[in-house]
């Protein structure tokens, strides 16, 4: 390409984009949509767009959440039936990425409970690949048709309190179940007295997950904002908590699922044998 | 009742369902299989390394051991010259003992012989001057004789 044709192209291109900017900007957005206030509520809550699954009316993050299983499982699938049988002792590219996932949810759990980590490397390795999976998932912008007949992007499964919640109470009861089988009852009462375990899992998650849609989607309502900026926005919210929250929620499982299950020393007997023999 | 923010225990519970079905997907299609290649793998790796050093171990002793062989050997070998040093010491002072007695009986027997032969030539010596002298003798006596039977 000459130098005088490379300049027309790029003084055509600019224009065009300019023209699209500035119509864009110039015309008032149509009366009867959505006010801020409202995209803001309907982010958090989900009161008003609803999606029929299976009969039920539900949030739209319950069919992301079944969207992000199918993916994942039929990607396991594929794994399962194509790549493991061809695994090599020197491992390729695709092999090492499969291979430093699980190795590093494994040494996660072996790291954090060194006594009892088969159960607990399988669930962070689940929920490392849902979180992290559920929170791209947003990025994929796939569509669908509330009750109401108006169609939605399908967001981030743990932007909905409902999953953020059903993470939350399922990695105690993961926690519960460490407790349970490593100390017996008393492992179970070690485990109930972090009451607050699942809430605060919960929420964070949430919270967390709920910020970055937030600002996706204030940054998204306005026209003027809707060029370059969300590219960083979105993708770079999205990454960070992606990665941010799959990290703290395996780490936060694993380290309390260690704590409740470590075997304590029975001290206090022998303090009392001792006592009594002397 | 209603629960604020939207809490629905409905779908709580579908979400929960949803993460069971996960967890036992992914651990049987992925979670395991790759764990137990990793697994399998790192085994196989740490035999290697077992079977490694157990060679390593054995030759270090058997090199321990040869050693130890070579040290003995040499420490004998050490032994057996200076044995042998020793025998052939003695056996040379034996020679030389011996070869010294021969010389001596050889030169006791020479100095016999020499003083038989002295001794036998000095009394032929004697025979002959004396043989001689009868003989002069006889000479002279017949000289006279025939000088008297001249003069006769």
């Amino acid at each position: 390409m000459s130098k005088k044709r490379r300049m027309l192209f790029i003084s055509v291109w600019l224009l065009c984009a300019a023209a699209f900017l500035v119509s864009a900007l110039l015309l008032k957005s149509q009366t009867g949509g959505e006010s801020v206030k409202e995209t803001m509520r309907d982010a958090v809550l989900h009161e008003s767009n609803r999606i029929s699954f299976f009969g039920f009316s539900v949030n739209p993050a319950v069919v992301s959440a079944y969207t992000v299983t199918a993916i994942l499982l039929l990607f396991a699938l594929f794994v399962r039936v194509f790549a493991v049988p061809r695994f090599k002792s020197i491992p390729g590219r695709f092999q090492m990425l499969l291979e430093q996932a699980v190795g590093f949810f494994d040494n996660l759990a072996k790291g954090n409970s060194p006594h009892k980590n088969r159960f607990l490397g399988a669930y962070v390795f689940t929920a490392g690949s849902y979180i992290c999976l559920g929170t791209f998932f947003e990025l994929l912008g796939l569509q669908g048709v509330t009750t109401g007949g108006a169609s939605i992007s399908l967001p981030a499964p743990l932007s909905d309190i409902n999953a953020a919640i059903a993470m939350g109470v399922t990695s105690y009861l993961i926690i519960l179940s460490g407790g349970l089988s490593g100390n017996g009852i008393k492992g179970v009462f070690s485990a109930l007295k972090e009451f607050s375990l699942p809430i605060s899992m919960s929420f964070r998650l949430f919270g967390a997950l709920l910020s970055g849609l937030l600002v996706t989607e204030l940054v998204y309502y306005y026209v003027g904002l809707s060029f370059v900026l969300p590219v960083f926005v979105g993708v770079m919210f999205t990454a960070l908590h992606a990665l941010i929250q799959t990290y703290v929620l395996t780490m936060l499982t694993a380290v309390f699922y260690g704590e409740v299950s470590e075997k304590t020393p029975k001290r206090q007997k022998e303090k009392k044998v001792r006592r009594k023999k002397s | 009742m209603k629960l604020p923010l939207n809490i629905n225990w409905q779908q709580i519970l579908l979400h929960m369902f949803n993460l069971v079905l996960l967890f036992g997907g992914l651990y049987l299609l992925l979670y395991k299989p790759v764990k137990k290649f990793m697994d399998e793998r790192a085994e196989k790796y740490k035999q290697m390394d077992d079977e490694a050093n157990e060679k390593l171990a054995r030759a270090t002793a058997a090199e321990t051991e040869i050693a130890e062989k070579t040290r003995k050997a040499e420490e004998q070998l050490a032994l057996d010259i200076a044995k042998a040093r020793r025998e052939a010491e003695d056996e040379a002072d034996s020679i030389i003992k011996d070869a010294k007695k021969v010389k001596k009986q050889m030169i006791i027997d020479a100095e016999d012989a020499a003083t038989r032969e002295k001794n036998r030539i000095i009394n032929d010596a004697r025979e002959e001057i004396a043989q001689l002298a009868v003989k002069a003798a006889e000479k002279v006596l017949s000289e006279k004789t025939s000088v008297e039977k001249t003069d006769a």
